[in-house]
């Protein structure tokens, strides 16, 4: 197909969509009414099982098994990654070569990367506390690392990043969600039924029943599956090279 | 009972992580055999809750059960279609572990486990979408699914065609998956529900539908449209299925796009099918125009191709094509024949496929015309080669040959003249390569000169070409066809599978069970003889059968560029939005 004829499909199609959509949006709720159903309800829900969190009472409870797919495309995301990034048998491997860091980055990067741990493990830890948890903390806590690769070079992210031990943990994480799911079906009769923990007192770290084990397990996993990501993807940048020395 | 659902999801999944941890220290065939073991005791659960489906199951996971009617979790439905669905996935990935033993030359170090995990992964997230009653988590399982396949499709990332098959297919479903996205967003808003159900009763109490129902009816058509490959999202397809590793074909065309389709009908049928939703005319009006579009398109490339994967994938399409007509008639006989016909066409196609990738192992090549004559010595292969394109076009006493009956019934009248010509053609297409291919039939054929995708130089996909063909090679496409004739014949499965989609699609309102009518016979044995003759035609006498022009612009259309298959997805969806407009406005 033509530049133009496409240009002229995508136009038609697009102004056809956007119509509907513009008619579809004049039919919305107005912005700011007092009916929401499933937020009433939610937050009820999370309150009686002492999730301070409501968020995560819904991620992490309710509909704790909207979340174990989604941590299971991250989990095969990670997996399609290994296989599709791999060395493949016209590429090599070359070592990567120290480079030089202005000071004032590397000391900054230093001086940013425990802080950045710790904020990425708060925000895992209070996920059912404050707004947050193991999607965003994981996140964070796996960047944190990648600051050695800005502040010092490749070959330092490398030495604190076994990626078999990442592997590892990624997988074990994924599992325990399952293994949290699979205990409520056999303590209680409903796959990942919240009612074997107690459900402790409001707004401390114990609270919420198994909401706290999921959102860690999920934290894992997340900070697990951002490292091994990016180490693809880098090792394809930096050390993987086509066999003519491209 | 209900309280298994969630295991044939959580299962495959917690097989594949372990295997991750644990194929760093297996060997190939501990990891593959674990990952068998893992497929396999699912589909066995998924057939014993499938036999204890009646009455249909729904499970609510967390034990978060309604109270007054009123719930914020997530639910599942275990009845005959979903289960039936999860089962036939189950079954399919089993297979095609199986095939792939010993398959693949070059798993990455240490990650052995890569493969049979992702497909575990595929099945879960097969399953999950088959069983959802709740469609925000219909659409979680849709992205699982979606996003294995695109890495499983990729695979050989060697070749720049397997990164541009794979890629459009990314881009393309993702853009699919938004769409739906938007319409649960739509759907939400109006009901503050997300459950199969309780949207549907949150609509009918809103009163008509207006411009909201439409665009989200537009949406969410989109993207499950975009899966079951109906056209015009249909373009992914075929470049897909060109460059997948053949078991990965096999789950692609045996289940996942069928289950596009079962989406559709699961959706219309909970969702849209009340007084708020789009009216009987409109979703007849829609499925049928895309229905007739789809096999008609489909099976005009099956027979002009020459790369055999890309062959049967336009096969794919053109029953995707007939599955939509099937039910869009919105008869419970329609839906009985669709179920059948998917369950046949499953298996058939499957073997097919699998058949195929021997060919590629051993001769390093999909070609019709560079391997004219050169499959001669494969005589097991050729044998099941030949079944399957006979039971593809509706040779009794195949599960295909009854489904296709059973639908032809319920639709009557062109559409019946429709979907035997699209059979005969692509059947015929499939009769016309294994004669050329495994017979040497027909004259030598000419070299090409004009430019089009021939087959030849792909990669064995197992390493170095086969000398032997290994048992499970040929094994699994022999018990596949043997299931799919055992659809058609196991006294009582029709009626099962009748009565599992009567129960959860006409409200329990079981009708007569779908059997053998000298009608349909008939028209089968016509299909398959005029497929037969059409093949035969195309071996003696191939002048008369040149490709006239217009094909030729129909083939130019399936160009390779993402950019064209976007613009076609959303003059798609617009399609959609002017069939479905006269319900809206009219009301």
């Amino acid at each position: 197909m033509s530049r133009r004829v496409r240009l002229w499909l995508v136009l038609t199609g697009g102004a056809g969509l956007a119509v509907l959509l513009v008619a579809a949006c004049l039919n919305l709720p107005s912005f700011g009414g007092d009916r929401h159903p499933y937020g009433d309800r939610a937050v009820r829900a999370s309150i009686a099982r002492h999730t301070a969190n409501v968020v995560s009472s819904v991620n992490f409870d309710q509909r704790a098994f909207d979340t174990l797919g989604e941590m299971t495309i991250l989990f095969g995301a990670v997996l399609g990654c290994v296989m599709l990034l791999r060395q493949t048998r016209d590429e090599h491997r070359a070592r990567p070569e120290p480079a030089e860091v202005a000071p004032p980055v590397r000391r900054y990067a230093l001086l940013v990367l425990p802080v950045a741990l710790v904020t990425g493990i708060y925000v895992i830890a209070h996920g059912q506390l404050s707004p947050g948890g193991g999607f965003q903390g994981g996140v964070v806590a796996a960047t944190a690392l990648h600051l050695l690769y800005l502040g010092a070079d490749y070959r330092a992210l490398e030495r604190i990043r076994p990626l078999g031990v990442y592997e590892v943990g990624d997988a074990l994480a994924a599992s325990s969600y399952v293994v949290l799911g699979l205990a409520g079906l056999l303590g209680s009769t409903t796959f990942l039924a919240n009612s074997l923990l107690p459900y402790g007192t409001f707004n401390t770290l114990s609270s919420g029943g198994t909401v706290p084990l999921l959102n860690a397990a999920v934290g894992m996993e997340v900070a697990c599956a951002v490292v091994l990501l990016l180490a693809r993807f880098l090792d394809q940048a930096v050390e993987i090279e086509k066999e003519n020395g491209e | 009972m209900n309280d298994l659902l969630p295991l044939l999801v959580a299962v495959p999944i917690l097989g594949a992580a372990l295997l991750v941890v644990g194929s760093r220290r297996m060997s190939r065939p501990v990891a593959e055999l674990a990952a068998c073991t893992v497929s396999g005791g699912t589909a066995g659960l998924a057939i014993v809750l499938l036999l204890n489906s009646s009455p249909p199951m729904t499970e609510w996971v967390g034990g978060w059960t309604p109270v007054n009617g009123e719930s914020v979790g997530i639910v599942l439905t275990g009845d005959g279609p979903g289960l039936g669905m999860a089962a036939l996935a189950s079954l399919l990935t089993l297979a095609a572990m199986v095939y792939s033993w010993h398959y693949f030359d070059e798993p990455p170090r240490r990650h052995a486990g890569s493969f049979p995990a992702l497909m575990l992964l595929f099945q879960a997230g097969m399953c999950g979408f088959a069983l959802a009653g709740d469609l925000f988590n219909l659409f979680v399982w849709f992205e699982l699914m979606s996003v294995v396949a695109y890495a499983l499709t990729g695979t050989r990332v060697e070749d720049p065609k397997v990164v541009q098959g794979a890629l459009t297919f990314a881009v393309v479903t993702s853009l699919g998956a938004y769409a739906v996205l938007m319409g649960i967003g739509m759907l939400y808003a109006r009901t503050g529900e997300l459950a199969l159900t309780q949207i549907g009763r949150g609509l009918d109490a809103h009163g008509g539908p207006d411009a909201l129902t439409l665009a989200a009816f537009v949406l969410i058509l989109t993207g499950l449209l975009v899966k079951s490959a109906a056209v015009p999202f249909h373009f992914w397809l075929p470049d897909a299925h060109a460059v997948a590793p053949t078991p990965v074909c096999m789950l692609l065309s045996g289940v996942m796009v069928e289950l596009g389709t079962y989406g559709v009908w699961r959706v219309y049928g909970t969702v849209f099918s009340g007084p708020g939703g789009v009216p009987d005319d409109d979703f007849r009006r829609v499925l049928l125009v895309l229905g007739v579009l789809t096999a008609v398109v489909g099976a005009v490339m099956c027979w002009y191709q020459r790369h055999i994967k890309r062959l049967l994938a336009c096969s794919t399409v053109a029953h995707t094509g007939l599955f939509l007509i099937g039910i869009g008639v919105l008869t419970p006989e329609g839906d009985d024949g669709v179920a059948l016909y998917v369950l046949g066409h499953a298996g058939v196609k499957a073997a097919l496929f699998a058949c195929t990738g021997v060919l590629l192992d051993r001769y390093g090549s999909v070609d019709e015309r560079a391997l004219h004559g050169r499959a001669r010595e494969l005589r097991p292969v050729a044998v099941m080669y030949v079944i399957g394109a006979l039971a593809l076009a509706g040779l009794p006493p195949f599960g295909t040959a009854l489904g296709k009956a059973v639908t032809e019934e319920a639709v009557g009248g062109p559409l019946t003249v429709l979907m035997v010509a699209a059979t005969v053609l692509t059947a015929g297409a499939v009769l016309r390569v294994a004669a050329g291919v495994f017979f040497g039939l027909g004259p030598e054929p000419p070299g090409s000169d004009t430019y089009e995708t021939t087959g030849t130089g792909e990669e064995p996909e197992t390493g170095s070409r086969i000398s032997r063909v290994p048992d499970t090679m040929t094994a699994v496409p022999a018990v596949l066809l043997a299931a799919a004739l055992a659809v058609g014949v196991a006294p009582g499965f029709a009626g099962l599978v009748s009565h599992g989609v009567s129960e959860s699609g006409s409200g329990g309102l079981v009708v007569s069970a779908p059997h053998w009518t000298p009608h349909g016979v008939l028209l089968g044995l016509a299909s398959t003889l005029l497929a037969t003759g059409l093949a035969a035609l195309a071996v003696t006498r191939p002048a008369l059968l040149t490709a006239p022009d217009w094909t030729q612009s129909l083939r130019r259309l399936q160009s390779g560029h993402v950019g064209d298959y976007v613009a076609w997805l959303l003059v798609g969806a617009v399609l959609l939005g002017a069939l479905a407009l006269p319900g809206v406005t009219g009301s």
